[in-house]
């Protein structure tokens, strides 16, 4: 059907030459949007600001924890103080960054369409994730979360009534995912660009479409999951309080079932940024194609089948242990065959530093410290050892941070000339990725150390042993805490006075370069049909591949 | 005197138990072959990044196939991960599954705070647990509230503490704590921290410390460490206890004798109910008051003793030191009128403890 999609001519008042952030003014035009790359828009501005709330938790759990005892604030301020960090920081921010930001805006491009198969979803997706931030400010400003963000029962179920706010919050935002993943899974399927088929499939898609999968199978578990907890708490029904005859280790199965899934809803994104970053700034498409295309998709499959390695001291059977132990290692196979796919694109390229790609550098190196730290958590005998200590924060702060994160902001990085019609300050921007990259390795290393030493995690005073290294993690907290504001004002700053960006500035031959900068309301003035791979460099005409305006393109052919 | 304790590393704390060794030389295997990995694909990494740097004139080269080369890198490190599965699996079941011939403690967790139930019933000092060494000990441990999780980090068990079911765990320390007084936790060897006053002892001495690594939360207005103070923990963080390891002799003259008086009701003028009164303050202050004014949620024990007491299935006895004892030991056999909505849980005291609550409420009605 798609292949039959003709130009078609449009009657709409608005301008139709200017981009999609002028063709339309004022705020209606932005909350009634039905555009794609607008709600991408507002879905970054909202996770950004979430970004930046988590990240003020952060520091503060880092202060309190700078000097045994007292620092800042009291135990039961810094429960809260840290359950709202993780919660923030996967739910509102995490969770939504890549996907419904950046997906929203580039899934759409990338497959050489107009709009995601359901526009009006879209938008109402958006709001109910915004519905869902709201639960969760209310729960934040009148009460008294201090959970932990895994809301573990029976705590959780005794705790203070704001616990339903949270989790209602949570709940919500559930809904808002699983929309989504419905909308980007029935684009990948149905609105393809003419000419491009599976294989030419951009692997940001590859990346995406995985992810919606996991998002639509697991997220309704923790949908359940929460309700029940709700249902528990005002209805007094025993689910999974002993007290009430529940089963408070029946939740963790449940809480797992969605939450390790939710791993992979928050890395495959990061990972789907990085092979863009990567063939764009080595000049050459991904090694191993298809293998990390299928990658992907194992990873979604296999993350359903090894929840158990959270519960390996919970007291599961010694039979349900060893399993979960050996699906967990299954796990490694498919990112191992990522990174090595990574590397060897690099083999024979030809590779620009720019900032996008040192944040993917820095997603590869980081990546892989957090995977293989990830092994030894599966072996059991070292996981006794180490789970729930501070070696358990080291590892997925690894992975979710020096992973998704890093993934994220190398898109924005990569992306941001497309979406804002500027460029950013490329010294600045290069600063910023040293403290950043710095900052996290102080922070997050020396809290393998302190781990495998025994310090427990999520909690507020410790042993006068442990404080030279939470010091350090302090430390290092502030280094890139220092990072991510350079680069706010970078940003900034390339809003306010950035230069006007050209159509392809870092030269490269994926999808989406190939429109206009600002982008055109409708994505392409005319629809394209694909004649080649997104990587396809040894393909792509000179023009095609050229960095500057296209009138200094011309200009250069005349002279030659 | 003072055998030599063993030493941690930079990465894991000392071993003082017969597991130890092996989950370290687990450990120990997985961190060489990261390390090998790490230094191959940085290695790999750093030298692709010099060699194909951006050079002008330079194009880079289009990948051909090479699905030889992706098959090997799938399916050649499964050949390391079994060998990682297995050795891992087989620590961990050494680890689940206790000796025939393990001595039993039972454990029950509290929010915030740690008892310790010995063989005979005899029940330790809160927080305070001991061993007899090269002995292998089991634990059976169960939650009264919420989630905890009993970890020592020196032994390499941890396991979840949690409400409605009984969890264990099994170790068997290979050294004897050495006695060392002390004021903090610098004075104390490797691994171990300056912990409470041991029962019957006048001065703190170090220990191995036991830490909660669930999380069971806080209530408001704590700000200060608890640590140093000894005595009750206030919250998730300072829900810690202390392991001392001692011969077997001496764990057995414990057994016999239960736990000492506490040293301060030695001089009092009555020394039974001194140490009455103390178990009173950290076991039973939170239901029964003792000045004959307060009532709820349990009797009050002024005027107790010796007092007729009715009963909610309509019988009657006279509260004499065989009905007290009773009434602690199995609380459900007989329900006091009026307070059947709330369960005072059963108490395994020795009998000089019970004797010393006896006492303490026959004072109370002087
Ligand atoms: C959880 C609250 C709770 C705790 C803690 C508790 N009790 Fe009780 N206790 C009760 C209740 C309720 C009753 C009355 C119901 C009954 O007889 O079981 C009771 C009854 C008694 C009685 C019988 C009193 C009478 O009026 O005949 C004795 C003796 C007693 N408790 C001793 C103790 C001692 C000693 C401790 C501490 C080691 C203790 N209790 C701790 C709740 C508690
Ligand atoms: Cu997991
Ligand atoms: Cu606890």
């Amino acid at each position: 059907m798609t292949a039959e999609v003709a130009p078609q001519p449009h009657s709409s008042a608005h301008d139709e030459s200017e981009g999609y952030l002028t063709h339309e003014r004022g705020l209606k035009s932005w909350l009634f949007t039905l555009d794609h790359k607008r709600i991408g828009l507002m879905y970054l501005g909202s996770v950004l600001a979430a970004f930046l709330l988590g990240g003020i938790m952060a520091l503060l759990v880092r202060t309190e924890l700078l000097f045994p005892g007292e620092t800042l604030m009291e135990a039961d301020t810094y429960n809260q103080v840290f359950t709202l960090h993780g919660a923030i920081m996967v739910f509102l921010f995490i969770i939504p960054s890549v996907p419904a930001a950046l997906g929203n805006f580039f899934l759409p491009i990338m497959l050489g369409t107009k709009d995601v198969a359901f526009p009006k979803l879209n938008l109402g997706s958006f709001y109910i994730y915004v519905l869902g931030t709201i639960f969760t400010l209310i729960a934040i400003i009148v009460g008294h979360v201090d959970t932990g963000w895994t809301f573990y029962t029976p705590y959780s179920a005794r705790a203070d009534s704001s616990v339903i706010w949270m989790t209602m919050g949570v709940f919500i935002l559930g809904f808002s995912s699983i929309l989504t993943g419905v909308n980007f899974i029935a684009t990948v399927h149905k609105m393809r660009a003419p000419g491009l088929h599976w294989k030419r499939l951009p692997l940001f898609i590859w990346g995406i479409y995985a992810t919606s999968i996991i998002q639509v199978l697991a997220t309704p578990v923790l949908a359940i999951t929460l309700f029940l907890l709700t249902m528990e708490k005002t209805l007094t029904v025993g689910i999974f309080d002993p007290a009430l005859g529940g089963d408070p280790v029946l939740f963790q199965h449940f809480f797992w079932f969605y939450s390790h899934p939710a791993v992979y809803i928050m890395i495959l994104p990061g990972m789907a940024v990085v092979n863009e970053v990567i063939a764009t700034f080595s000049q050459r498409k991904i090694f191993g194609y298809m293998f990390v295309a299928m990658s992907s998709i194992s990873l979604a499959l296999l993350g359903f089948l090894v929840w158990g390695h959270h519960m390996f001291t919970a007291g599961m059977s010694e039979y349900a242990t060893m399993v979960f132990s050996a699906l967990t290692f299954l796990v490694a196979i498919p990112s191992g065959v990522k990174v090595f796919n990574w590397v060897a694109t690099l083999y024979q390229g030809s590779i620009s530093f720019a900032s996008p790609m040192l944040y993917s550098l820095g997603f590869l190196a980081l990546f892989t410290i957090g995977g293989l730290t990830g092994l030894f958590l599966g072996i059991l005998s070292v996981d006794i050892h180490l789970h729930d200590t501070y070696f358990v924060v080291a590892h997925f702060h690894y992975v979710m941070v020096g992973g998704t994160v890093f993934g994220f902001i190398s898109g924005l990085h990569y992306w941001w000339p497309k979406m804002t019609g500027k460029m950013y300050n490329e010294t600045l921007a290069k600063i910023a990725f040293w403290f950043v990259f710095i900052g996290f390795n102080v922070t997050f290393f020396s809290q393998f150390i302190m781990g495998s030493q025994g310090m427990p995690r999520r909690y507020y005073d410790y042993l006068d042993q442990f404080q030279p290294l939470h010091m350090a993690s302090s430390g290092g907290a502030y280094i890139l805490g220092v990072g991510f504001l350079i680069m706010l004002f970078m940003f900034i700053k390339s809003l306010m006075s950035g230069e006007k960006a050209p159509p392809n500035p870092w030269a490269s031959a994926g999808y989406e370069w190939l429109t206009t900068t600002p982008v055109h309301p409708h994505n392409f003035a005319e629809p394209p049909v694909m004649t080649r791979g997104p990587y396809d460099y040894h393909l792509c005409t000179e023009e095609e591949l050229w960095d500057g305006f296209p009138e200094d393109f011309e200009k250069q052919a005349e002279k030659a | 005197m003072n055998e030599t304790l063993p030493e941690g590393t930079l990465q894991l704390p000392p071993q003082w138990s017969t597991i130890a060794p092996e989950v370290d030389a687990m450990y120990y295997f997985i961190y060489w072959v990261s390390v090998v990995f790490t230094i191959a694909i940085f290695g790999a990494m750093v030298w692709f990044m010099w060699k194909y740097r951006r050079r002008p004139g330079v194009k880079s080269k289009q990948p051909g196939h090479a699905t030889a080369l992706e098959i090997t890198w799938t399916f050649a490190p499964l050949i390391l991960l079994v060998i990682l599965f297995h050795e891992g699996f087989t620590g961990y079941v050494k680890g689940a599954v206790a000796p025939e011939d393990s001595l039993e403690v039972r454990v029950r967790g509290m929010q915030w705070n740690w008892e310790f139930e010995h063989r005979g019933g005899v029940i330790d000092d809160l927080n305070y647990l001991r061993v007899p060494v090269n002995t292998p000990v089991r634990l059976v441990m169960s939650s009264s509230d919420v989630l905890h999780s009993f970890f020592i980090p020196t032994m390499r068990v941890k396991r979840d503490v949690v409400p409605g079911m009984y969890s264990t765990l099994w170790f068997e320390a290979t050294h004897r704590t050495p006695d060392i007084t002390c004021e903090s936790d610098e004075q104390c060897p490797e691994a171990m921290w300056c912990g409470k006053v041991p029962p019957g002892g006048t001065e703190r001495k170090c220990s191995l410390p036991i830490f909660c690594t669930e999380y069971c939360g806080a209530p408001t207005g704590i700000t200060a460490s608890a640590f140093s103070e000894g005595g009750r923990n206030t919250n998730h963080s300072t829900m810690m206890g202390d392991l001392a390891v001692v011969t077997m002799e001496e764990y057995d003259a414990f057994i016999e004798e239960g736990p000492p008086p506490p040293p301060e009701c030695e001089s009092a003028d009555d020394p039974a109910a001194c140490w009455g009164e103390n178990l009173h303050s950290n076991y039973c202050v939170a239901c029964h008051s003792v000045d004959g004014v307060a009532q709820a949620p349990a009797p009050n024990w002024k005027g107790l003793y010796g007092n007729q007491r009715q009963f909610a299935d309509g019988s009657s006895a006279t509260a004499d030191e065989n009905y007290i004892r009773q009434s602690i030991l199995q609380p459900q056999s007989q329900i006091v009128q009026g307070y059947s909505n709330v369960n005072m849980p059963p108490f395994r005291f020795s009998d000089r403890q019970l004797d010393a609550i006896i006492a303490y409420m026959r004072s109370l009605n002087e």
